[in-house]
């Protein structure tokens, strides 16, 4: 019928969702292809980042030297850009690592607390056992461990005069603090040690999450998040204390224990020794070594034990010990015996060189070096640290800068021993021990001792950027190399691509050229999955890159629903254009409530998987959305377009 | 092209048989549990993990020889992939990465002339594994509340019900295969990992998602065909989407066929519970979830009978 308002044709349909008007199906199919072209549009724009820096990197790649540098010059701003806005990939597939740290608040919990006695380490030891089961609070935990032995919590923190609920709530807000600033360090650090795109979170309480895509060597990338950097200046104790001290660690092992061995200052008297525990830390149990000519090395080593493995620096007489590299541990092990330590004065303990020197055979030698355990000054005064190279003999030395505070009391210290050595040492380990020459009133200090540049360059990242208020504890790691990275990208990228080509034949062999038009809308859902991650700038990961060859197969689904529909309209004796109204009609609900439901534990999984597995949630419900999308919308209005020019799609 | 005429199987009407089918299924699948119990990866137990290769392969007596040097003999050893690439991981606990540099100066030292490079690397805290398996238990939990609520909503309670018992069901025999099959097919690792749990997880979603289209068109032939019984409905509904579903399900199958041979080691077993997965959700669909909402219904139908029946005999 043509009435006066303009072009007015029904067609009859038995569905009530569809418009019927021609003009309205105009409108309809106008409205339509704008969202598609927009959608396209939009996935384009999203994804031309990707493209563009990936013909940069093949670009560069081709050229070398001066022309590399010059292309780099003038692309630089849209070569950064494009790193910034490119799909990125996940660490499984570039390669790189994904730490998990805990900072460790109970050390901190210990350290904040004064007059320690033999209840406090109790209570920390029990903590230490709660809290390894647990992801609970601390604080309210060690509440809890005074309460139940009764102990007031201010004879260890704070005021003597404050409640136990006050200290609660400062410890709270201390620990907190603690988290946030070691956050912000180590923030700091991996900025300074140029990972291009970490990602550092926060998780939980006291947790931080670290990726970092790229990394190559991993144990660099340990110690720089795992040290504490504390830096402490100390004392080096006297000589003379230092040999009594061996030699009555030595008499002690070798069992010839007599009064005056003691030294002075010792607490305890050496009642119920078991030296036999202590000698079988050196020895490892076996009194006889097994092999024939070592006579008098054996007898050495029974009267003398500690001295066998401790060499005492007579020559110098600095005090030192050297430790050959293989004993390290067992000495270690053997001075943090509580029987051993009882041996050594109050404020003396030996602190370990950082690293090794060689001797004339060609073995590497530790250095013990005896200091008060008190540090005359610690690292909070460090203001800035630079790494440099030695005027004189071109070593390594990082060069350190204290604040005002600071300065005033190196030069106090500095003036009040001269000619005494002070040891500088990071997280217990001693770089060097140099002697003091005069008073150093500037608030500078340098620290040698480093192997090489490379060192003293995380040196001085690790003293900038500052120390962690308590330890960091790796309680997941996670790293993949390069090379695997590498095979990863491309079997997805087969496994898609086969995918992709099984799908296409089937829907064509099965449903003819409406399978065809499926197919085509199939190419629309990868482009708007892969602009929409592009969009969000959300990571690809090999299951997500599973999730997108999973909704290939999946897509199709919607399709299958709908075209199996069509066909009964088709046999129930409808039109070509009516049947195809009604498939899209009648199936939508049942397309809605399943991929809804699906959806739903995509949801899910994002919410309870990490890392790569929340990759693959994502591109699941991704790709459900757009093959709704292409599905409903895509395909239908090929189908409108194709009837309205006479061109009839066969449903096979 | 057509592969289903009009089909009219009468599916509920053996549905006694395939209730026994599916018990005995499951029932098989617990006692393997029990008897070799569940395979975890090194998400859920804890330790570490090294996937290191060798520049030719070697011997895995000489790999524990020479772990056994630094205290990890009693490490799992398996080939990984491709020729040479070797999988070693232990439960030792250590602080941060000690079991690492200890495996890697146990290979160095026993393999002083080889050349080896560590491909992944992962190091799971006792925290961190006993939380992972906490998270995945609550995930599938998660996942059938809101299913049955969503369905519950849509359709009928009854409904609701239905489609999370077939998940249960696919849940179980697929969780039985992989026990099953652990370590019997070479190449093949099904230890229960992230992966496999994401896995599950989206079998659940993949099933729901057949289980709804047939609902769907119970709902709608329930609208039109007033005057059959609810059984009647429902066969005539399951031979309607026949079709649908099996070419649904046949094409997601075979997508992860080819994920299974191409998508690399990490994604094979996924794609392998996925695959079984796909074969009990579909079967469930048809067979479980219907049945049981017909004989709720019918119990539910009998229990009003009898209530109607007693209030007019009084």
């Amino acid at each position: 019928m043509c009435t006066r308002e303009g072009y007015h044709l029904s067609f009859f349909v038995p569905s009530d969702s569809y418009s019927v008007h021609i003009g309205d199906v105009v409108k309809n199919q106008t409205t339509r292809i704008f969202f598609i072209v927009a959608a396209v549009a939009l996935s384009l724009v999203f994804l031309w980042p990707t493209y563009q820096d990936y013909s940069h990197r093949h670009k560069l790649s081709a050229l070398r030297g001066a022309d590399s540098a010059a292309y780099l010059e003038k692309n630089l701003e849209s070569i950064l850009s494009n790193k910034e806005k490119r799909i990125k990939l996940g660490l499984d597939l570039q390669g790189g690592m994904r730490v998990v740290l805990e900072v460790d608040l109970i050390q901190l919990v210990d350290d904040l607390a004064k007059n320690k006695d033999d209840n406090f380490k109790a209570i920390i030891a029990d903590m230490r056992n709660t809290i390894s089961e647990s992801d609970a609070s601390v604080i309210p935990i060690l509440a809890s461990k005074f309460q139940e032995r009764g102990i007031q919590m201010r004879r260890y923190y704070y005021n003597i005069r404050d409640e136990d609920a006050r200290i609660i709530s400062e410890l709270g807000s201390e620990t907190e603090k603690a988290v946030d600033r070691a956050i912000e360090i180590v923030r700091n650090r991996v900025d300074q040690y140029r990972v291009s795109e970490p990602n550092i979170q926060k998780q939980g309480a006291r947790r931080i999450i670290v990726e970092l895509p790229g990394v190559k060597d991993e144990q660099e990338v340990r110690g720089l998040l795992q040290g504490t950097a504390k830096l402490e200046f100390r004392l080096l104790k006297d000589a003379q204390v230092s040999y009594k001290v061996m030699d009555a660690v030595d008499k002690f092992l070798s069992g010839k224990v007599e009064a005056d061995t003691a030294v002075a200052g010792t607490k305890t008297a050496i009642k119920e020794q078991k030296p036999a525990d202590a000698l079988s830390e050196l020895t490892g149990g076996k009194t006889q070594s097994a092999s024939s000519d070592t006579s008098s090395e054996a007898k050495f080593l029974s009267e003398h034990p500690f001295f066998s493995f401790v060499r005492p620096d007579d020559r110098g007489n600095t005090g030192e010990g050297y430790v050959e590299d293989k004993n390290r541990d067992k000495v270690i092990k053997l001075l943090s015996r509580p029987d051993i330590q009882k041996l050594l004065p109050n404020d003396f303990e030996y602190l370990w060189s950082a690293k090794t020197i060689t001797n004339a055979d060609g073995k590497k030698f530790y250095t013990i070096y005896p200091v008060k355990r008190t540090p005359e000054l610690t690292g909070g005064y460090v203001v800035d640290a630079r790494a440099s190279v030695d005027q004189e003999d071109n070593r390594p030395i990082v060069n350190m800068e204290m604040n005002s505070e600071g300065s005033r009391e190196w030069a106090r210290i500095t003036g009040a021993n001269i000619n005494k050595r002070i040891a500088i040492s990071l997280d217990n380990a001693v770089f060097s021990a140099p002697e003091v020459q005069n008073k150093i009133t500037g608030g500078h200090s340098r620290i040698t001792g480093m192997a090489n540049a490379n060192e003293a360059r995380l040196l001085e990242i690790v003293l900038k950027a500052g120390a962690l208020p308590a330890p960091l504890t790796i309680i997941e790691q996670r790293s993949v190399g390069a090379s695997l990275g590498e095979d990863s990208i491309r079997s997805g990228l087969n496994a898609s691509l086969y995918a992709f080509i099984l799908t296409v034949l089937f829907m064509v062999i099965y449903y003819n050229s409406s399978g065809f038009v499926a197919d085509f809308a199939l190419l629309f859902n990868i482009l708007f999955i892969l602009g929409t991650l592009a969009g969000f700038r959300a990571t690809l990961t090999l299951p997500g890159i599973a999730g997108i060859v999973l909704t290939i197969g999946m897509a199709v689904d919607a399709n299958v629903l709908i075209n199996e529909r069509i066909r009964e309209e088709l046999q129930g004796g409808k039109t070509l254009r009516a049947a195809i109204d009604a498939g899209y009609s009648k199936a939508f609900s049942a397309i809605a409530d399943s991929n809804i439901t699906t959806f739903l534990t995509g949801v899910i999984l994002y919410q309870f998987g990490t890392g790569p597995v929340q990759g693959f949630a994502l591109t699941l419900m991704i790709g459900i959305a757009a093959s709704m999308f292409s599905a409903i919308i895509i395909t239908h209005l090929i189908f409108n377009m194709m009837t309205d020019r006479g061109l009839n799609p066969n449903f096979g | 092209m057509r592969l289903f005429k009009k089909t009219s199987i009468d599916f509920l009407g053996a549905r006694k048989t395939w209730y026994i089918v599916s018990t005995v299924t499951i029932l098989i699948g617990m006692v393997f549990l029990a008897v070799k119990g569940v395979r975890f990866g090194v998400d859920f137990q804890g330790g570490t993990e090294l996937v290191v290769a060798f520049d030719k392969p070697v011997e895995a007596g000489d790999l524990r020889t020479a772990l056994g040097k630094v205290g990890l003999s009693r490490s799992e050893i398996k080939s990984y992939g491709t020729e040479g690439s070797v999988l070693i991981r232990t439960n030792e606990q250590e602080e941060g990465t000690g079991v690492a540099s200890r495996i890697r100066s146990g290979l160095q030292q026993g393999f002083p002339d080889r050349k080896f490079e560590v491909l992944k690397e992962d190091k799971i805290g006792p925290k961190i594994g006993k939380e992972l398996r906490r998270d995945a238990i609550y995930a599938v939990l998660w996942s059938f509340v809101a299913i049955m609520a969503y369905i519950g909503i849509r359709f009928k309670f009854s409904y609701g019900l239905g489609a999370v018992i077939a998940l249960i069901h696919d849940v179980f025999t697929t969780f039985g295969v992989l026990i099953i099959l652990e370590g019997v097919i070479p190449g093949l690792n099904l230890e229960i990992n992230q992966e496999v749990i994401a896995a599950f997880l989206t079998l659940i979603g993949v099933s729901v998602n057949d289980t709804v289209v047939i609902f769907d068109r119970i709902r709608e032939n329930e609208k039109i065909y007033r005057s059959l019984s609810l059984g009647e409905i429902m066969n005539k509904s399951l031979n309607e989407t026949l079709s649908r579903t099996v070419i649904t399900s046949a094409t997601i199958f075979l997508v992860l066929i080819v994920l299974l041979v191409f998508g690399g080691e990490v994604n094979r077993a996924f794609a392998f519970t996925m695959a079984f997965g796909i074969i009990t959700g579909t079967y469930s669909s048809i067979y479980v979830a219907s049945a049981f909402v017909h004989d709720a219904k019918l119990r539910i139908q009998a229990r009003a009978s009898k209530a109607v029946a007693a209030s007019t005999t009084k």
